[in-house]
C-alpha cells in the first residue's frame, strides 16, 4: 500500500490499478475489505454497505458472491488460514528436522502476522466473538501437521502436554500483542510460540532447548 | 448471575424509607446484574436498554442517571466481574503453603468461579468481543492482570526457564482451556480438569516429571 508516488489525481486512485500487477478479483477485494473492516470495527461493526464500498462492487455482486456478511466472513477465515498456513510452510520447506521446520516456519508465520496485524485480529479476535468452533478448523489443521511431522522422524508417542491447549495459548499470546496494537514485536514471541509447537511433541527439555535457539534465529523478512 | 451483587431482588415499591443512596446502589448492582445476563443470553446485538431495563425492574431514567448507554453499562458490568475473578484468584493464591499448593488452590478457585455461574463465564470469555474495538484494550488489561497477580508471588526458588515467560503461558493455558469449556457450555465438569489444568500450567516451570508430581497427587478433600 506504499506504492503510490504519484501525485494529484493518481494518488486518489486504487494503488492495483497503476502498478502493473493483476488487478485482485472482486472476491479477493470484498474479502480483503471485510478483513480490515474487522481490524478496525470488529465483525458487529462491519456493515455489507461498507464491505461494497471499500471493495469497489455492487451490492449485486456481493450477493452474486455471498449468501450474506456471515457467508463472506467464513471466507475471510479460510483467506487468512490459507495465508498462515503458506507462510507457515514456505518457511518450513527444506529444512531436515522438525525442530528446525517449526522454528523456521513459526518465524515466518509471525513475520506475516507483524507486517499484517488485520489477519492476527481476525484469527485470533474476531473468530472468538463469531464463532468459537470455526477456531478448531485451523487449530486441527496445525496439530496433526505437527504430529505426523514427529512421527516420521522416528520420535517416539509420548504423554506429553496438550497440543489443542498449546494451540490455545500460542493463539492468546499473539491476540495479546496485536490487541494492545503491537503487532511490530510478534517475531520476540517466537522463542514461547516456539516452545509452545514443540512441548507437545518432544518434551519440554527438548522445546525449551529450541526456544533457546529461536531466540538467536535471524528474523523472517516478509515482502511487502 | 450472583457473583455481581448477590441476588438483590428488586425494592419494595413505594415509600420504602431508604436512603437514596442505598437505593442508587440497588439499581445499579441490578443493571450490572442484568446487562450482563442478557448478554450472556442473547448476545450484545440484543442487549438492548430496553432489555436490561425489563430484566432488571428499574426505570429508564434511572438507568441514564448512571449509565451513558447500553454499551457503557456493559462495560461496567465486565469490570465489575472480572474483579471479582481477579480477586477470588489472588486471595486463593495468596494463602499459605507450597508454591505448587497454592498454584493447584488457585486454578480449583478459577474454576470454581466459573462453575458456579455459567452464565457470568459465556459473558466475561465469550460475549464480550461482540462489544466492539474496546474489547481487545480490556481483553490486554485482564490478560496483565492476571500476569502481575501470579508474578507477585511466584517462589524465588522456582527454577529460571529463560527466555520463556512463563507467567504468560500459564495465564493463556488457563484462559484457553476455560474459554473452551465454557463456549461448548460444559461448566459442570470445569473441576474436574484441576489436575490436567495444573500439570499444564507447571510443565514450563518445571518440566514433565516434576508437573505430573505435583499435579496428580491425591488431595484429602476438605470438609
Amino acid at each position: 500500500m506504499e506504492k503510490h508516488s504519484g501525485s494529484g489525481i493518481t494518488a486518489l486512485r486504487p494503488s492495483s490499478s497503476f502498478v502493473g500487477l493483476r488487478p485482485p478479483s472482486q472476491r479477493r477485494r470484498i474479502l480483503d475489505a471485510m478483513i480490515d473492516c474487522c481490524a478496525e470495527k470488529t465483525y458487529p461493526g462491519t456493515t455489507i454497505a461498507e464491505l461494497v464500498r471499500r471493495g469497489s462492487v455492487s451490492r449485486t455482486t456481493f450477493y452474486k458472491l455471498f449468501t450474506d456478511k456471515r457467508d463472506c466472513f467464513d471466507a475471510a477465515v479460510t483467506l487468512c488460514i490459507d495465508r498462515l498456513g503458506e507462510a507457515l510452510a514456505t518457511g518450513a520447506s527444506g529444512c531436515d528436522s522438525p525442530a528446525e521446520a517449526t522454528r523456521r516456519g513459526i518465524a515466518a508465520g509471525l513475520g506475516l502476522l507483524a507486517a499484517e496485524p488485520r489477519l492476527a485480529l481476525l484469527l485470533a479476535g474476531d473468530v472468538l466473538g463469531v464463532d468459537p468452533t470455526q477456531v478448531d478448523r485451523y487449530g486441527q489443521m496445525l496439530g496433526p501437521t505437527l504430529a505426523r511431522m514427529w512421527a516420521e522422524a522416528g520420535e517416539p508417542t509420548r504423554r506429553h502436554s496438550s497440543p489443542g491447549l498449546a494451540f490455545g495459548r500460542a493463539q492468546l499470546l499473539v491476540f495479546h500483542e496485536v490487541a494492545a496494537g503491537r503487532a511490530e514485536r510478534l517475531p520476540a514471541l517466537a522463542p514461547n510460540i516456539v516452545y509452545l509447537a514443540i512441548v507437545p511433541f518432544a518434551g519440554h527439555d527438548e522445546a525449551l532447548r529450541q526456544a533457546r535457539l529461536a531466540k538467536d534465529d535471524p528474523p523472517v523478512e516478509v515482502p511487502a | 448471575m450472583t457473583q455481581t451483587t448477590g441476588g438483590t431482588g428488586p425494592l419494595p415499591r413505594g415509600k420504602h424509607g431508604l436512603p437514596r443512596e442505598e437505593v442508587i446502589r440497588s439499581q445499579r448492582e441490578r443493571l450490572l446484574t442484568a446487562a450482563a445476563k442478557v448478554c450472556a443470553e442473547r448476545g450484545f446485538d440484543a442487549t438492548t436498554v430496553a432489555s436490561i431495563l425489563a430484566e432488571a425492574g428499574v426505570g429508564r431514567e434511572s438507568f441514564y442517571e448512571l449509565f451513558e448507554d447500553r454499551r457503557a453499562c456493559v462495560l461496567e458490568a465486565h469490570r465489575v466481574l472480572l474483579d471479582d475473578l481477579i480477586e477470588r484468584v489472588r486471595v486463593a493464591y495468596t494463602g499459605s503453603g507450597e508454591w505448587v499448593e497454592r498454584c493447584r488452590a488457585t486454578i480449583a478457585a478459577l474454576l470454581d468461579w466459573f462453575a458456579a455461574d455459567p452464565l457470568a463465564g459465556r459473558f466475561l470469555l465469550v460475549e464480550l468481543p461482540a462489544v466492539g474495538p474496546e474489547f481487545h484494550e480490556r481483553f490486554e488489561e485482564g490478560f496483565d492482570r492476571f500476569v502481575a497477580v501470579i508474578d507477585s508471588g511466584l517462589d524465588p526458588d522456582l527454577p529460571e526457564p529463560e527466555p520463556l515467560p512463563a507467567t504468560s503461558l500459564a495465564v493463556a493455558a488457563a484462559i484457553s482451556r476455560v474459554y473452551g469449556e465454557v463456549a461448548a457450555g460444559r461448566t459442570e465438569e470445569l473441576p474436574t480438569l484441576v489436575p490436567a489444568l495444573t500439570y499444564e500450567v507447571l510443565v514450563p516451570f518445571l518440566g514433565e516429571d516434576a508437573a505430573r508430581a505435583a499435579a496428580f497427587v491425591e488431595v484429602p478433600q476438605a470438609g
